[in-house]
């Protein structure tokens, strides 16, 4: 489906125009901000409707009452690990540009780590494979958003690297409260998405927009 | 002493005269007017299956020597029914108000209370003085994964009702459509028209939630809609007018990426720009252009035959029309 290829050519060129180390790619340093943060907000949109899709037929491998539509559970203190996108509005609009950029960086490194954690747990095939294609689209955000630190001049977080399961994380004591954890890093995945869209809406009034598409793209293909 | 008293509509109502015995001698009035003895049981005024219309002051004065022994105001009304109850965020992200109604009036006064739970945490939603019936509420924290519960319960003296409302912050956002919509001709563009308009003044603020904007367009005679999506800017160019034609035009609003689409704007008219006229055309001049029109589907051929100098008598109208409704309904089918 067309969806799935234009994912994969965003990823695919997220993940090329932000390599340092590819000499071929003619952009100046801010020229290349602007576009990658262009890029990082069309891809934070196409994995927002991307885990629609996937919520919903994740919740309904969960079973009621996980899929019902006015599910509203009180949180737990043991899903506050997962990184929370809720912020109080002055702060989240005082934040500074590599502290926007890094609160979103360090979220989606966890928030990947937990979903490879539940895509090795899941029983059923196809749902198996719609979520290590959510997770290499993730990985993608994940590249893009170093992308654009890494033009500006902003260090990288440090963070987990890439190991399946984040250390000293107790498993839960039992079924329905694991389905409680999944059904709340959904949540917390979908609310970053939109927290996105809205913070490199903000990035990208800093940062001039670059009218070099064209030129990138036959660069990179 | 008198006072208050709500009855239901069609309850059986039993007045007595204060503290007189039941078999006192008594007359009672409505509103000023005497009530008939047969509605009397014994110094009891008894009104069966009460009507609205039979709501006012009722008075009860002693037989002989006329003293006022009891006056009550009797208001005739119903219990509420389950109010209607709407939130929307038209500002985000500052909060978002709620509005109510009752479905059905009940004829006496209400009250209303509003609770909004957010988790665990109970907000205040402030009442807004003008209108009535609506509160605001300022967000403390932005993207939140906790829905809001909103509770308002509507209470009068003949019973009470309840409505819930739950969602999460992203659900309710609804822009306030765009203002100031305006639409020009553009001179010397006998197929154009400029449409510009503005940010709905209760958005706060635009630069960080842009909105984006649905613009739809069709001649007067038509009852097709064309649209057009707008992903920045606030304003957009028709080059497609048929030329001469009237236009009506709207705008809407939706934050970029989350909430719902804004009502549609106040409608504007427009015409596009057309030459003025220098002479009438002949008969033979109109049937030189039929011909050359029905070839091309995209040229209207309104452009050709309904100009302004080519109405010389009803034939030609009836030409026309025909061929410009032929010719819309094949656009329409190869869009």
């Amino acid at each position: 489906p067309t969806g799935d290829s234009w994912g994969i050519f965003t990823f695919l060129c997220a993940a090329l125009c932000n390599l340092p180390a590819l000499p071929a790619l003619n952009c100046s340093e801010e020229l290349g901000a602007g576009q990658s943060i262009q890029q990082t907000y069309d891809l934070t949109r196409y994995l927002e409707h991307q885990l629609r899709t996937l919520a919903g037929t994740y919740l309904n491998y969960l079973g009621p009452p996980f899929n019902e539509p006015d599910f509203n559970p009180p949180r737990l203190a043991r899903a506050e690990r997962v990184p929370s996108a809720t912020v109080d509005l002055d702060l989240w609009r005082g934040l500074t540009d590599n502290a926007r950029l890094a609160a979103n960086y360090r979220a989606y490194s966890r928030l990947l780590c937990y979903l490879r954690v539940l895509d090795g747990q899941v029983g059923m095939a196809e749902l198996r494979h719609r979520l290590a294609h959510f997770c290499a689209s993730l990985q993608g955000l994940v590249l893009s958003i170093g992308g654009v630190m890494s033009s500006l001049g902003y260090p990288l977080p440090a963070g987990p690297a890439g190991p399946p399961a984040p250390p000293g994380v107790p498993t839960a004591p039992n079924d329905f409260l694991k389905k409680m954890d999944d059904f709340w890093l959904l949540k917390e995945l979908q609310t970053w998405l939109w927290r996105s869209a809205k913070d490199f809406n903000r990035l990208k009034k800093k940062v001039p927009p670059a009218v070099v598409t064209l030129r990138l793209e036959a660069r990179g293909f | 002493d008198s006072h208050i008293q709500y009855e239901r509509v069609g309850a059986d109502v039993t007045m007595k005269c204060g503290s007189m015995d039941w078999d006192a001698a008594v007359t009672w009035t409505a509103n000023g007017t005497d009530i008939d003895e047969s509605h009397l049981n014994g110094s009891y005024l008894i009104l069966k299956n009460v009507e609205l219309s039979q709501s006012g002051q009722y008075s009860c004065y002693e037989g002989s020597s006329w003293h006022l022994k009891y006056q009550t105001y009797l208001r005739v009304g119903t219990p509420p029914k389950e109010p209607v109850l709407m939130c929307r965020s038209n500002n985000y992200p500052k909060g978002f108000y709620c509005s109510w109604h009752l479905p059905t009036p009940t004829y006496i006064p209400n009250s209303f209370n509003i609770s909004v739970i957010h988790g665990t945490k109970d907000m205040v939603c402030e009442k807004d003085a003008v209108p009535k019936n609506r509160c605001h509420i300022r967000y403390l924290q932005l993207f939140s994964t906790v829905k809001y519960k909103v509770t308002l319960t509507v209470t009068n003296a003949l019973g009470k009702n309840f409505t819930t409302l739950t969602f999460d912050e992203f659900a309710i956002v609804k822009p306030d459509p765009p203002e100031s919509v305006v639409a020009k001709p553009v001179p010397n563009n006998p197929r154009r028209l400029e449409v510009s308009w503005q940010n709905p003044s209760s958005w706060p603020d635009p630069e960080s939630f842009p909105l984006k904007f649905f613009l739809r367009y069709r001649p007067l005679i038509l009852d097709q809609w064309q649209h057009v999506e707008l992903s920045d800017g606030t304003s957009h160019t028709i080059t497609d007018a048929y030329a001469g034609k009237e236009y009506i035009i709207q705008v809407a609003a939706k934050d970029n990426d989350i909430g719902t689409w804004s009502d549609w704007s106040v409608a504007v008219h427009a015409t596009p720009w057309t030459e003025e006229p220098k002479h009438l055309t002949t008969e033979a001049q109109i049937t030189e252009t039929t011909s050359a029109s029905t070839s091309s589907f995209m040229a209207p051929p309104t452009t050709k035959i309904c100009d302004k100098g080519a109405m010389v008598g009803s034939g030609a109208m009836a030409v026309c029309w025909t061929a410009g409704l032929v010719v819309a309904a094949y656009s329409v089918l190869f869009i």
